[in-house]
């Protein structure tokens, strides 16, 4: 814990399902949590690989639970992809789920020269992971962008595979390597604080995945903080490589010692 | 060639493109396999099925005139409910409908109650709540075990994912290798041979890789036929090369044939 004493913490990092929420439920102390946050000043984003629903729709799903916030405040990876998809002029075939679909709607996606690979949830049929495979297979320089690439979430209690799993076989089956937006992408995080005006140092990333939200903040050279809620397992306490500079039992406490440090 | 080499225990046959193509017997071949029988050789047919059972690998190659015993033939499923029985394990079985006759006694488990995932090719079951189950049983500890780890195959329609990227998909999300059970790995050569030494056994096969270089891994012989699935220079892309280069299974049966034989009459 001492990682975050004398430290001036200014801006505040969040991933979303596993601190805020698991499924639809707000995690114990976690709406007080980010009240708090707010009335310390601190500046807070909330740093998402969900892809099961449009930014809209989150926010509006979780001032429902009571928390304070604004549709502006969450940072998914689809923006970024889309912006990245217009600027290289790609054509996606879509392996995601349907109710992201409006975020490409301005999109091209006749002919595609390229997958895009997000949670897709049911689906991901036998059938819809063999378009892609084909799509993929049948192209000069297959490209295949993954929204995040993580390996399980909590879902209401129950961990269930992330899109990872799944780009994970399409790389094997077409033999390529698949690039990733959002966390635990460099990018992704450096572009968040620039438009915070944080530096990494005065921030912290508080998170329940290892290696995507605690290992992808750390090597930007933000604070990772682990919490014990969402996908937390026992074992992501010895992980061999990530190193968590504080782990905490619930967003709360993490809260706490954030406030703690700032004394 | 003959220094050194100890006396023949077993001789392990690949069936497609060694001893038939489709439902053409290779030339020669029905009557090899008689000649290889009059010397009380152990035999063993081994392929890497995911669908056929031992059954109806049997029944073809009846069909073709070869002689065999069911019970002879060592195939990637019968080496996977092999691995099940003698480790107690009760699996989830992700496999074609077709290869449940092998499974007898291992398809009915509770799901609260198993403990392993074999994974061959069942695309009615790839998909995302079949494989949820199977990485929460992963979680718990459960191995892996795949059939093989094809990337694709070819469908009547265009090419087809295999198993080998649920596979892939599955160590990622649990963090955990999976246990091959099909060529090349020396486990499937080894279950096939039982408790004899893999020095004193024979590999035939049309594949360099999953047949030659894999058995010879093991320290077995590997015997190269130039039918089925050779191409020129094959026997140049692995290292060591194939013990034994030649055109057809009758060949390579008339090359061990009298190389054992001199063999043993010296000792």
């Amino acid at each position: 814990m001492s990682a975050l004493e004398n430290s001036r913490v200014t801006g505040v990092l969040l991933d979303v399902s596993g601190v805020l929420k698991d499924g639809e439920t707000a995690i114990p102390g976690s709406v007080e949590a980010i009240r708090k946050l707010r009335e310390a000043g601190l500046t807070i984003r909330f740093l998402t690989n969900e892809t099961q629903m449009t930014r809209r729709k989150l926010a509006a799903s979780l001032i429902d639970l009571g928390f304070c916030l604004q549709e502006r405040d969450i940072i998914p990876p689809c923006p970024a992809l889309v912006t990245l998809l217009k600027r290289e002029n790609m054509r996606p075939h879509l392996l995601v789920h349907p109710d992201i679909l409006p975020e490409f709607d301005g999109i091209d996606k006749s002919n595609p020269n390229c997958v895009v690979v997000s949670d897709a949830a049911d689906n991901f049929t036998y059938e819809n992971l063999n378009e892609a495979f084909r799509v993929l297979i049948n192209m000069e320089k297959p490209r295949l962008f993954s929204l995040g690439r993580g390996k399980y979430y909590s879902d209401n209690g129950g961990l269930t595979l992330d899109v990872g799993a799944f780009t994970a076989a399409l790389e094997y089956a077409a033999d390529i390597k698949a690039e990733v937006i959002g966390k635990p992408q460099p990018e992704f995080f450096m572009s968040v604080l620039r438009d915070m005006r944080v530096e990494p140092q005065e921030a912290v990333m508080i998170g329940d995945d290892i290696v995507g939200d605690v290992g992808g903040a750390q090597n930007c050279g933000l604070t990772g903080v682990l919490v014990r809620t969402g996908k937390y397992r026992s074992s992501d306490e010895k992980h061999p490589t990530v190193h968590p500079d504080a782990i905490v039992d619930d967003l709360a406490q993490g809260v706490d010692l954030i406030l703690k440090s700032r004394k | 060639m003959a220094a050194g080499k100890e006396a023949l225990k077993a001789v392990l046959i690949d069936l497609s493109g060694t001893l038939h193509v489709e439902d053409t017997a290779i030339p020669g071949a029905v009557d090899a396999l008689k000649r290889l029988r009059e010397s009380h050789i152990p035999i063993k047919f081994v392929t890497n099925t995911t669908k056929e059972s031992r059954r109806c690998l049997y029944e073809r190659l009846v069909a073709l005139g070869f002689e065999l015993r069911e019970d002879e033939i060592w195939s990637s499923l019968w080496a996977a409910q092999d691995l099940l029985r003698r480790r107690n394990l009760r699996p989830m079985l992700m496999v074609d409908d077709a290869a449940l006759e092998d499974f007898t006694g291992l398809t009915d488990v509770k799901e609260e109650e198993q403990n392993a995932v074999v994974i061959g090719l069942a695309p009615n079951m790839f998909n995302y709540s079949h494989l949820n189950k199977a990485f929460r049983l992963l979680l718990t500890g459960a191995p892996l075990i795949a059939i093989h780890c094809g990337r694709y195959y070819k469908r009547s329609d265009g090419l087809a994912l295999g198993p080998g990227p649920f596979v892939k998909g599955l160590e990622y999300a649990s963090d955990c290798e999976s246990e091959v059970v099909g060529k090349p790995s020396p486990a499937f050569f080894q279950s096939a041979l039982g408790d004899i030494n893999p020095a004193h056994a024979v590999m035939i096969g049309d594949d360099v890789r999953d047949d030659i270089s894999g058995a010879q891994a093991l320290g077995m012989r590997g015997f190269l036929v130039q039918t089925g699935k050779y191409r020129t220079g094959d026997e140049s892309r692995i290292s060591p090369g194939p013990a034994v280069v030649c055109s057809h299974f009758s060949e390579a049966v008339d090359i061990l044939l009298k190389e054992y034989s001199v063999s043993g009459r010296d000792s």
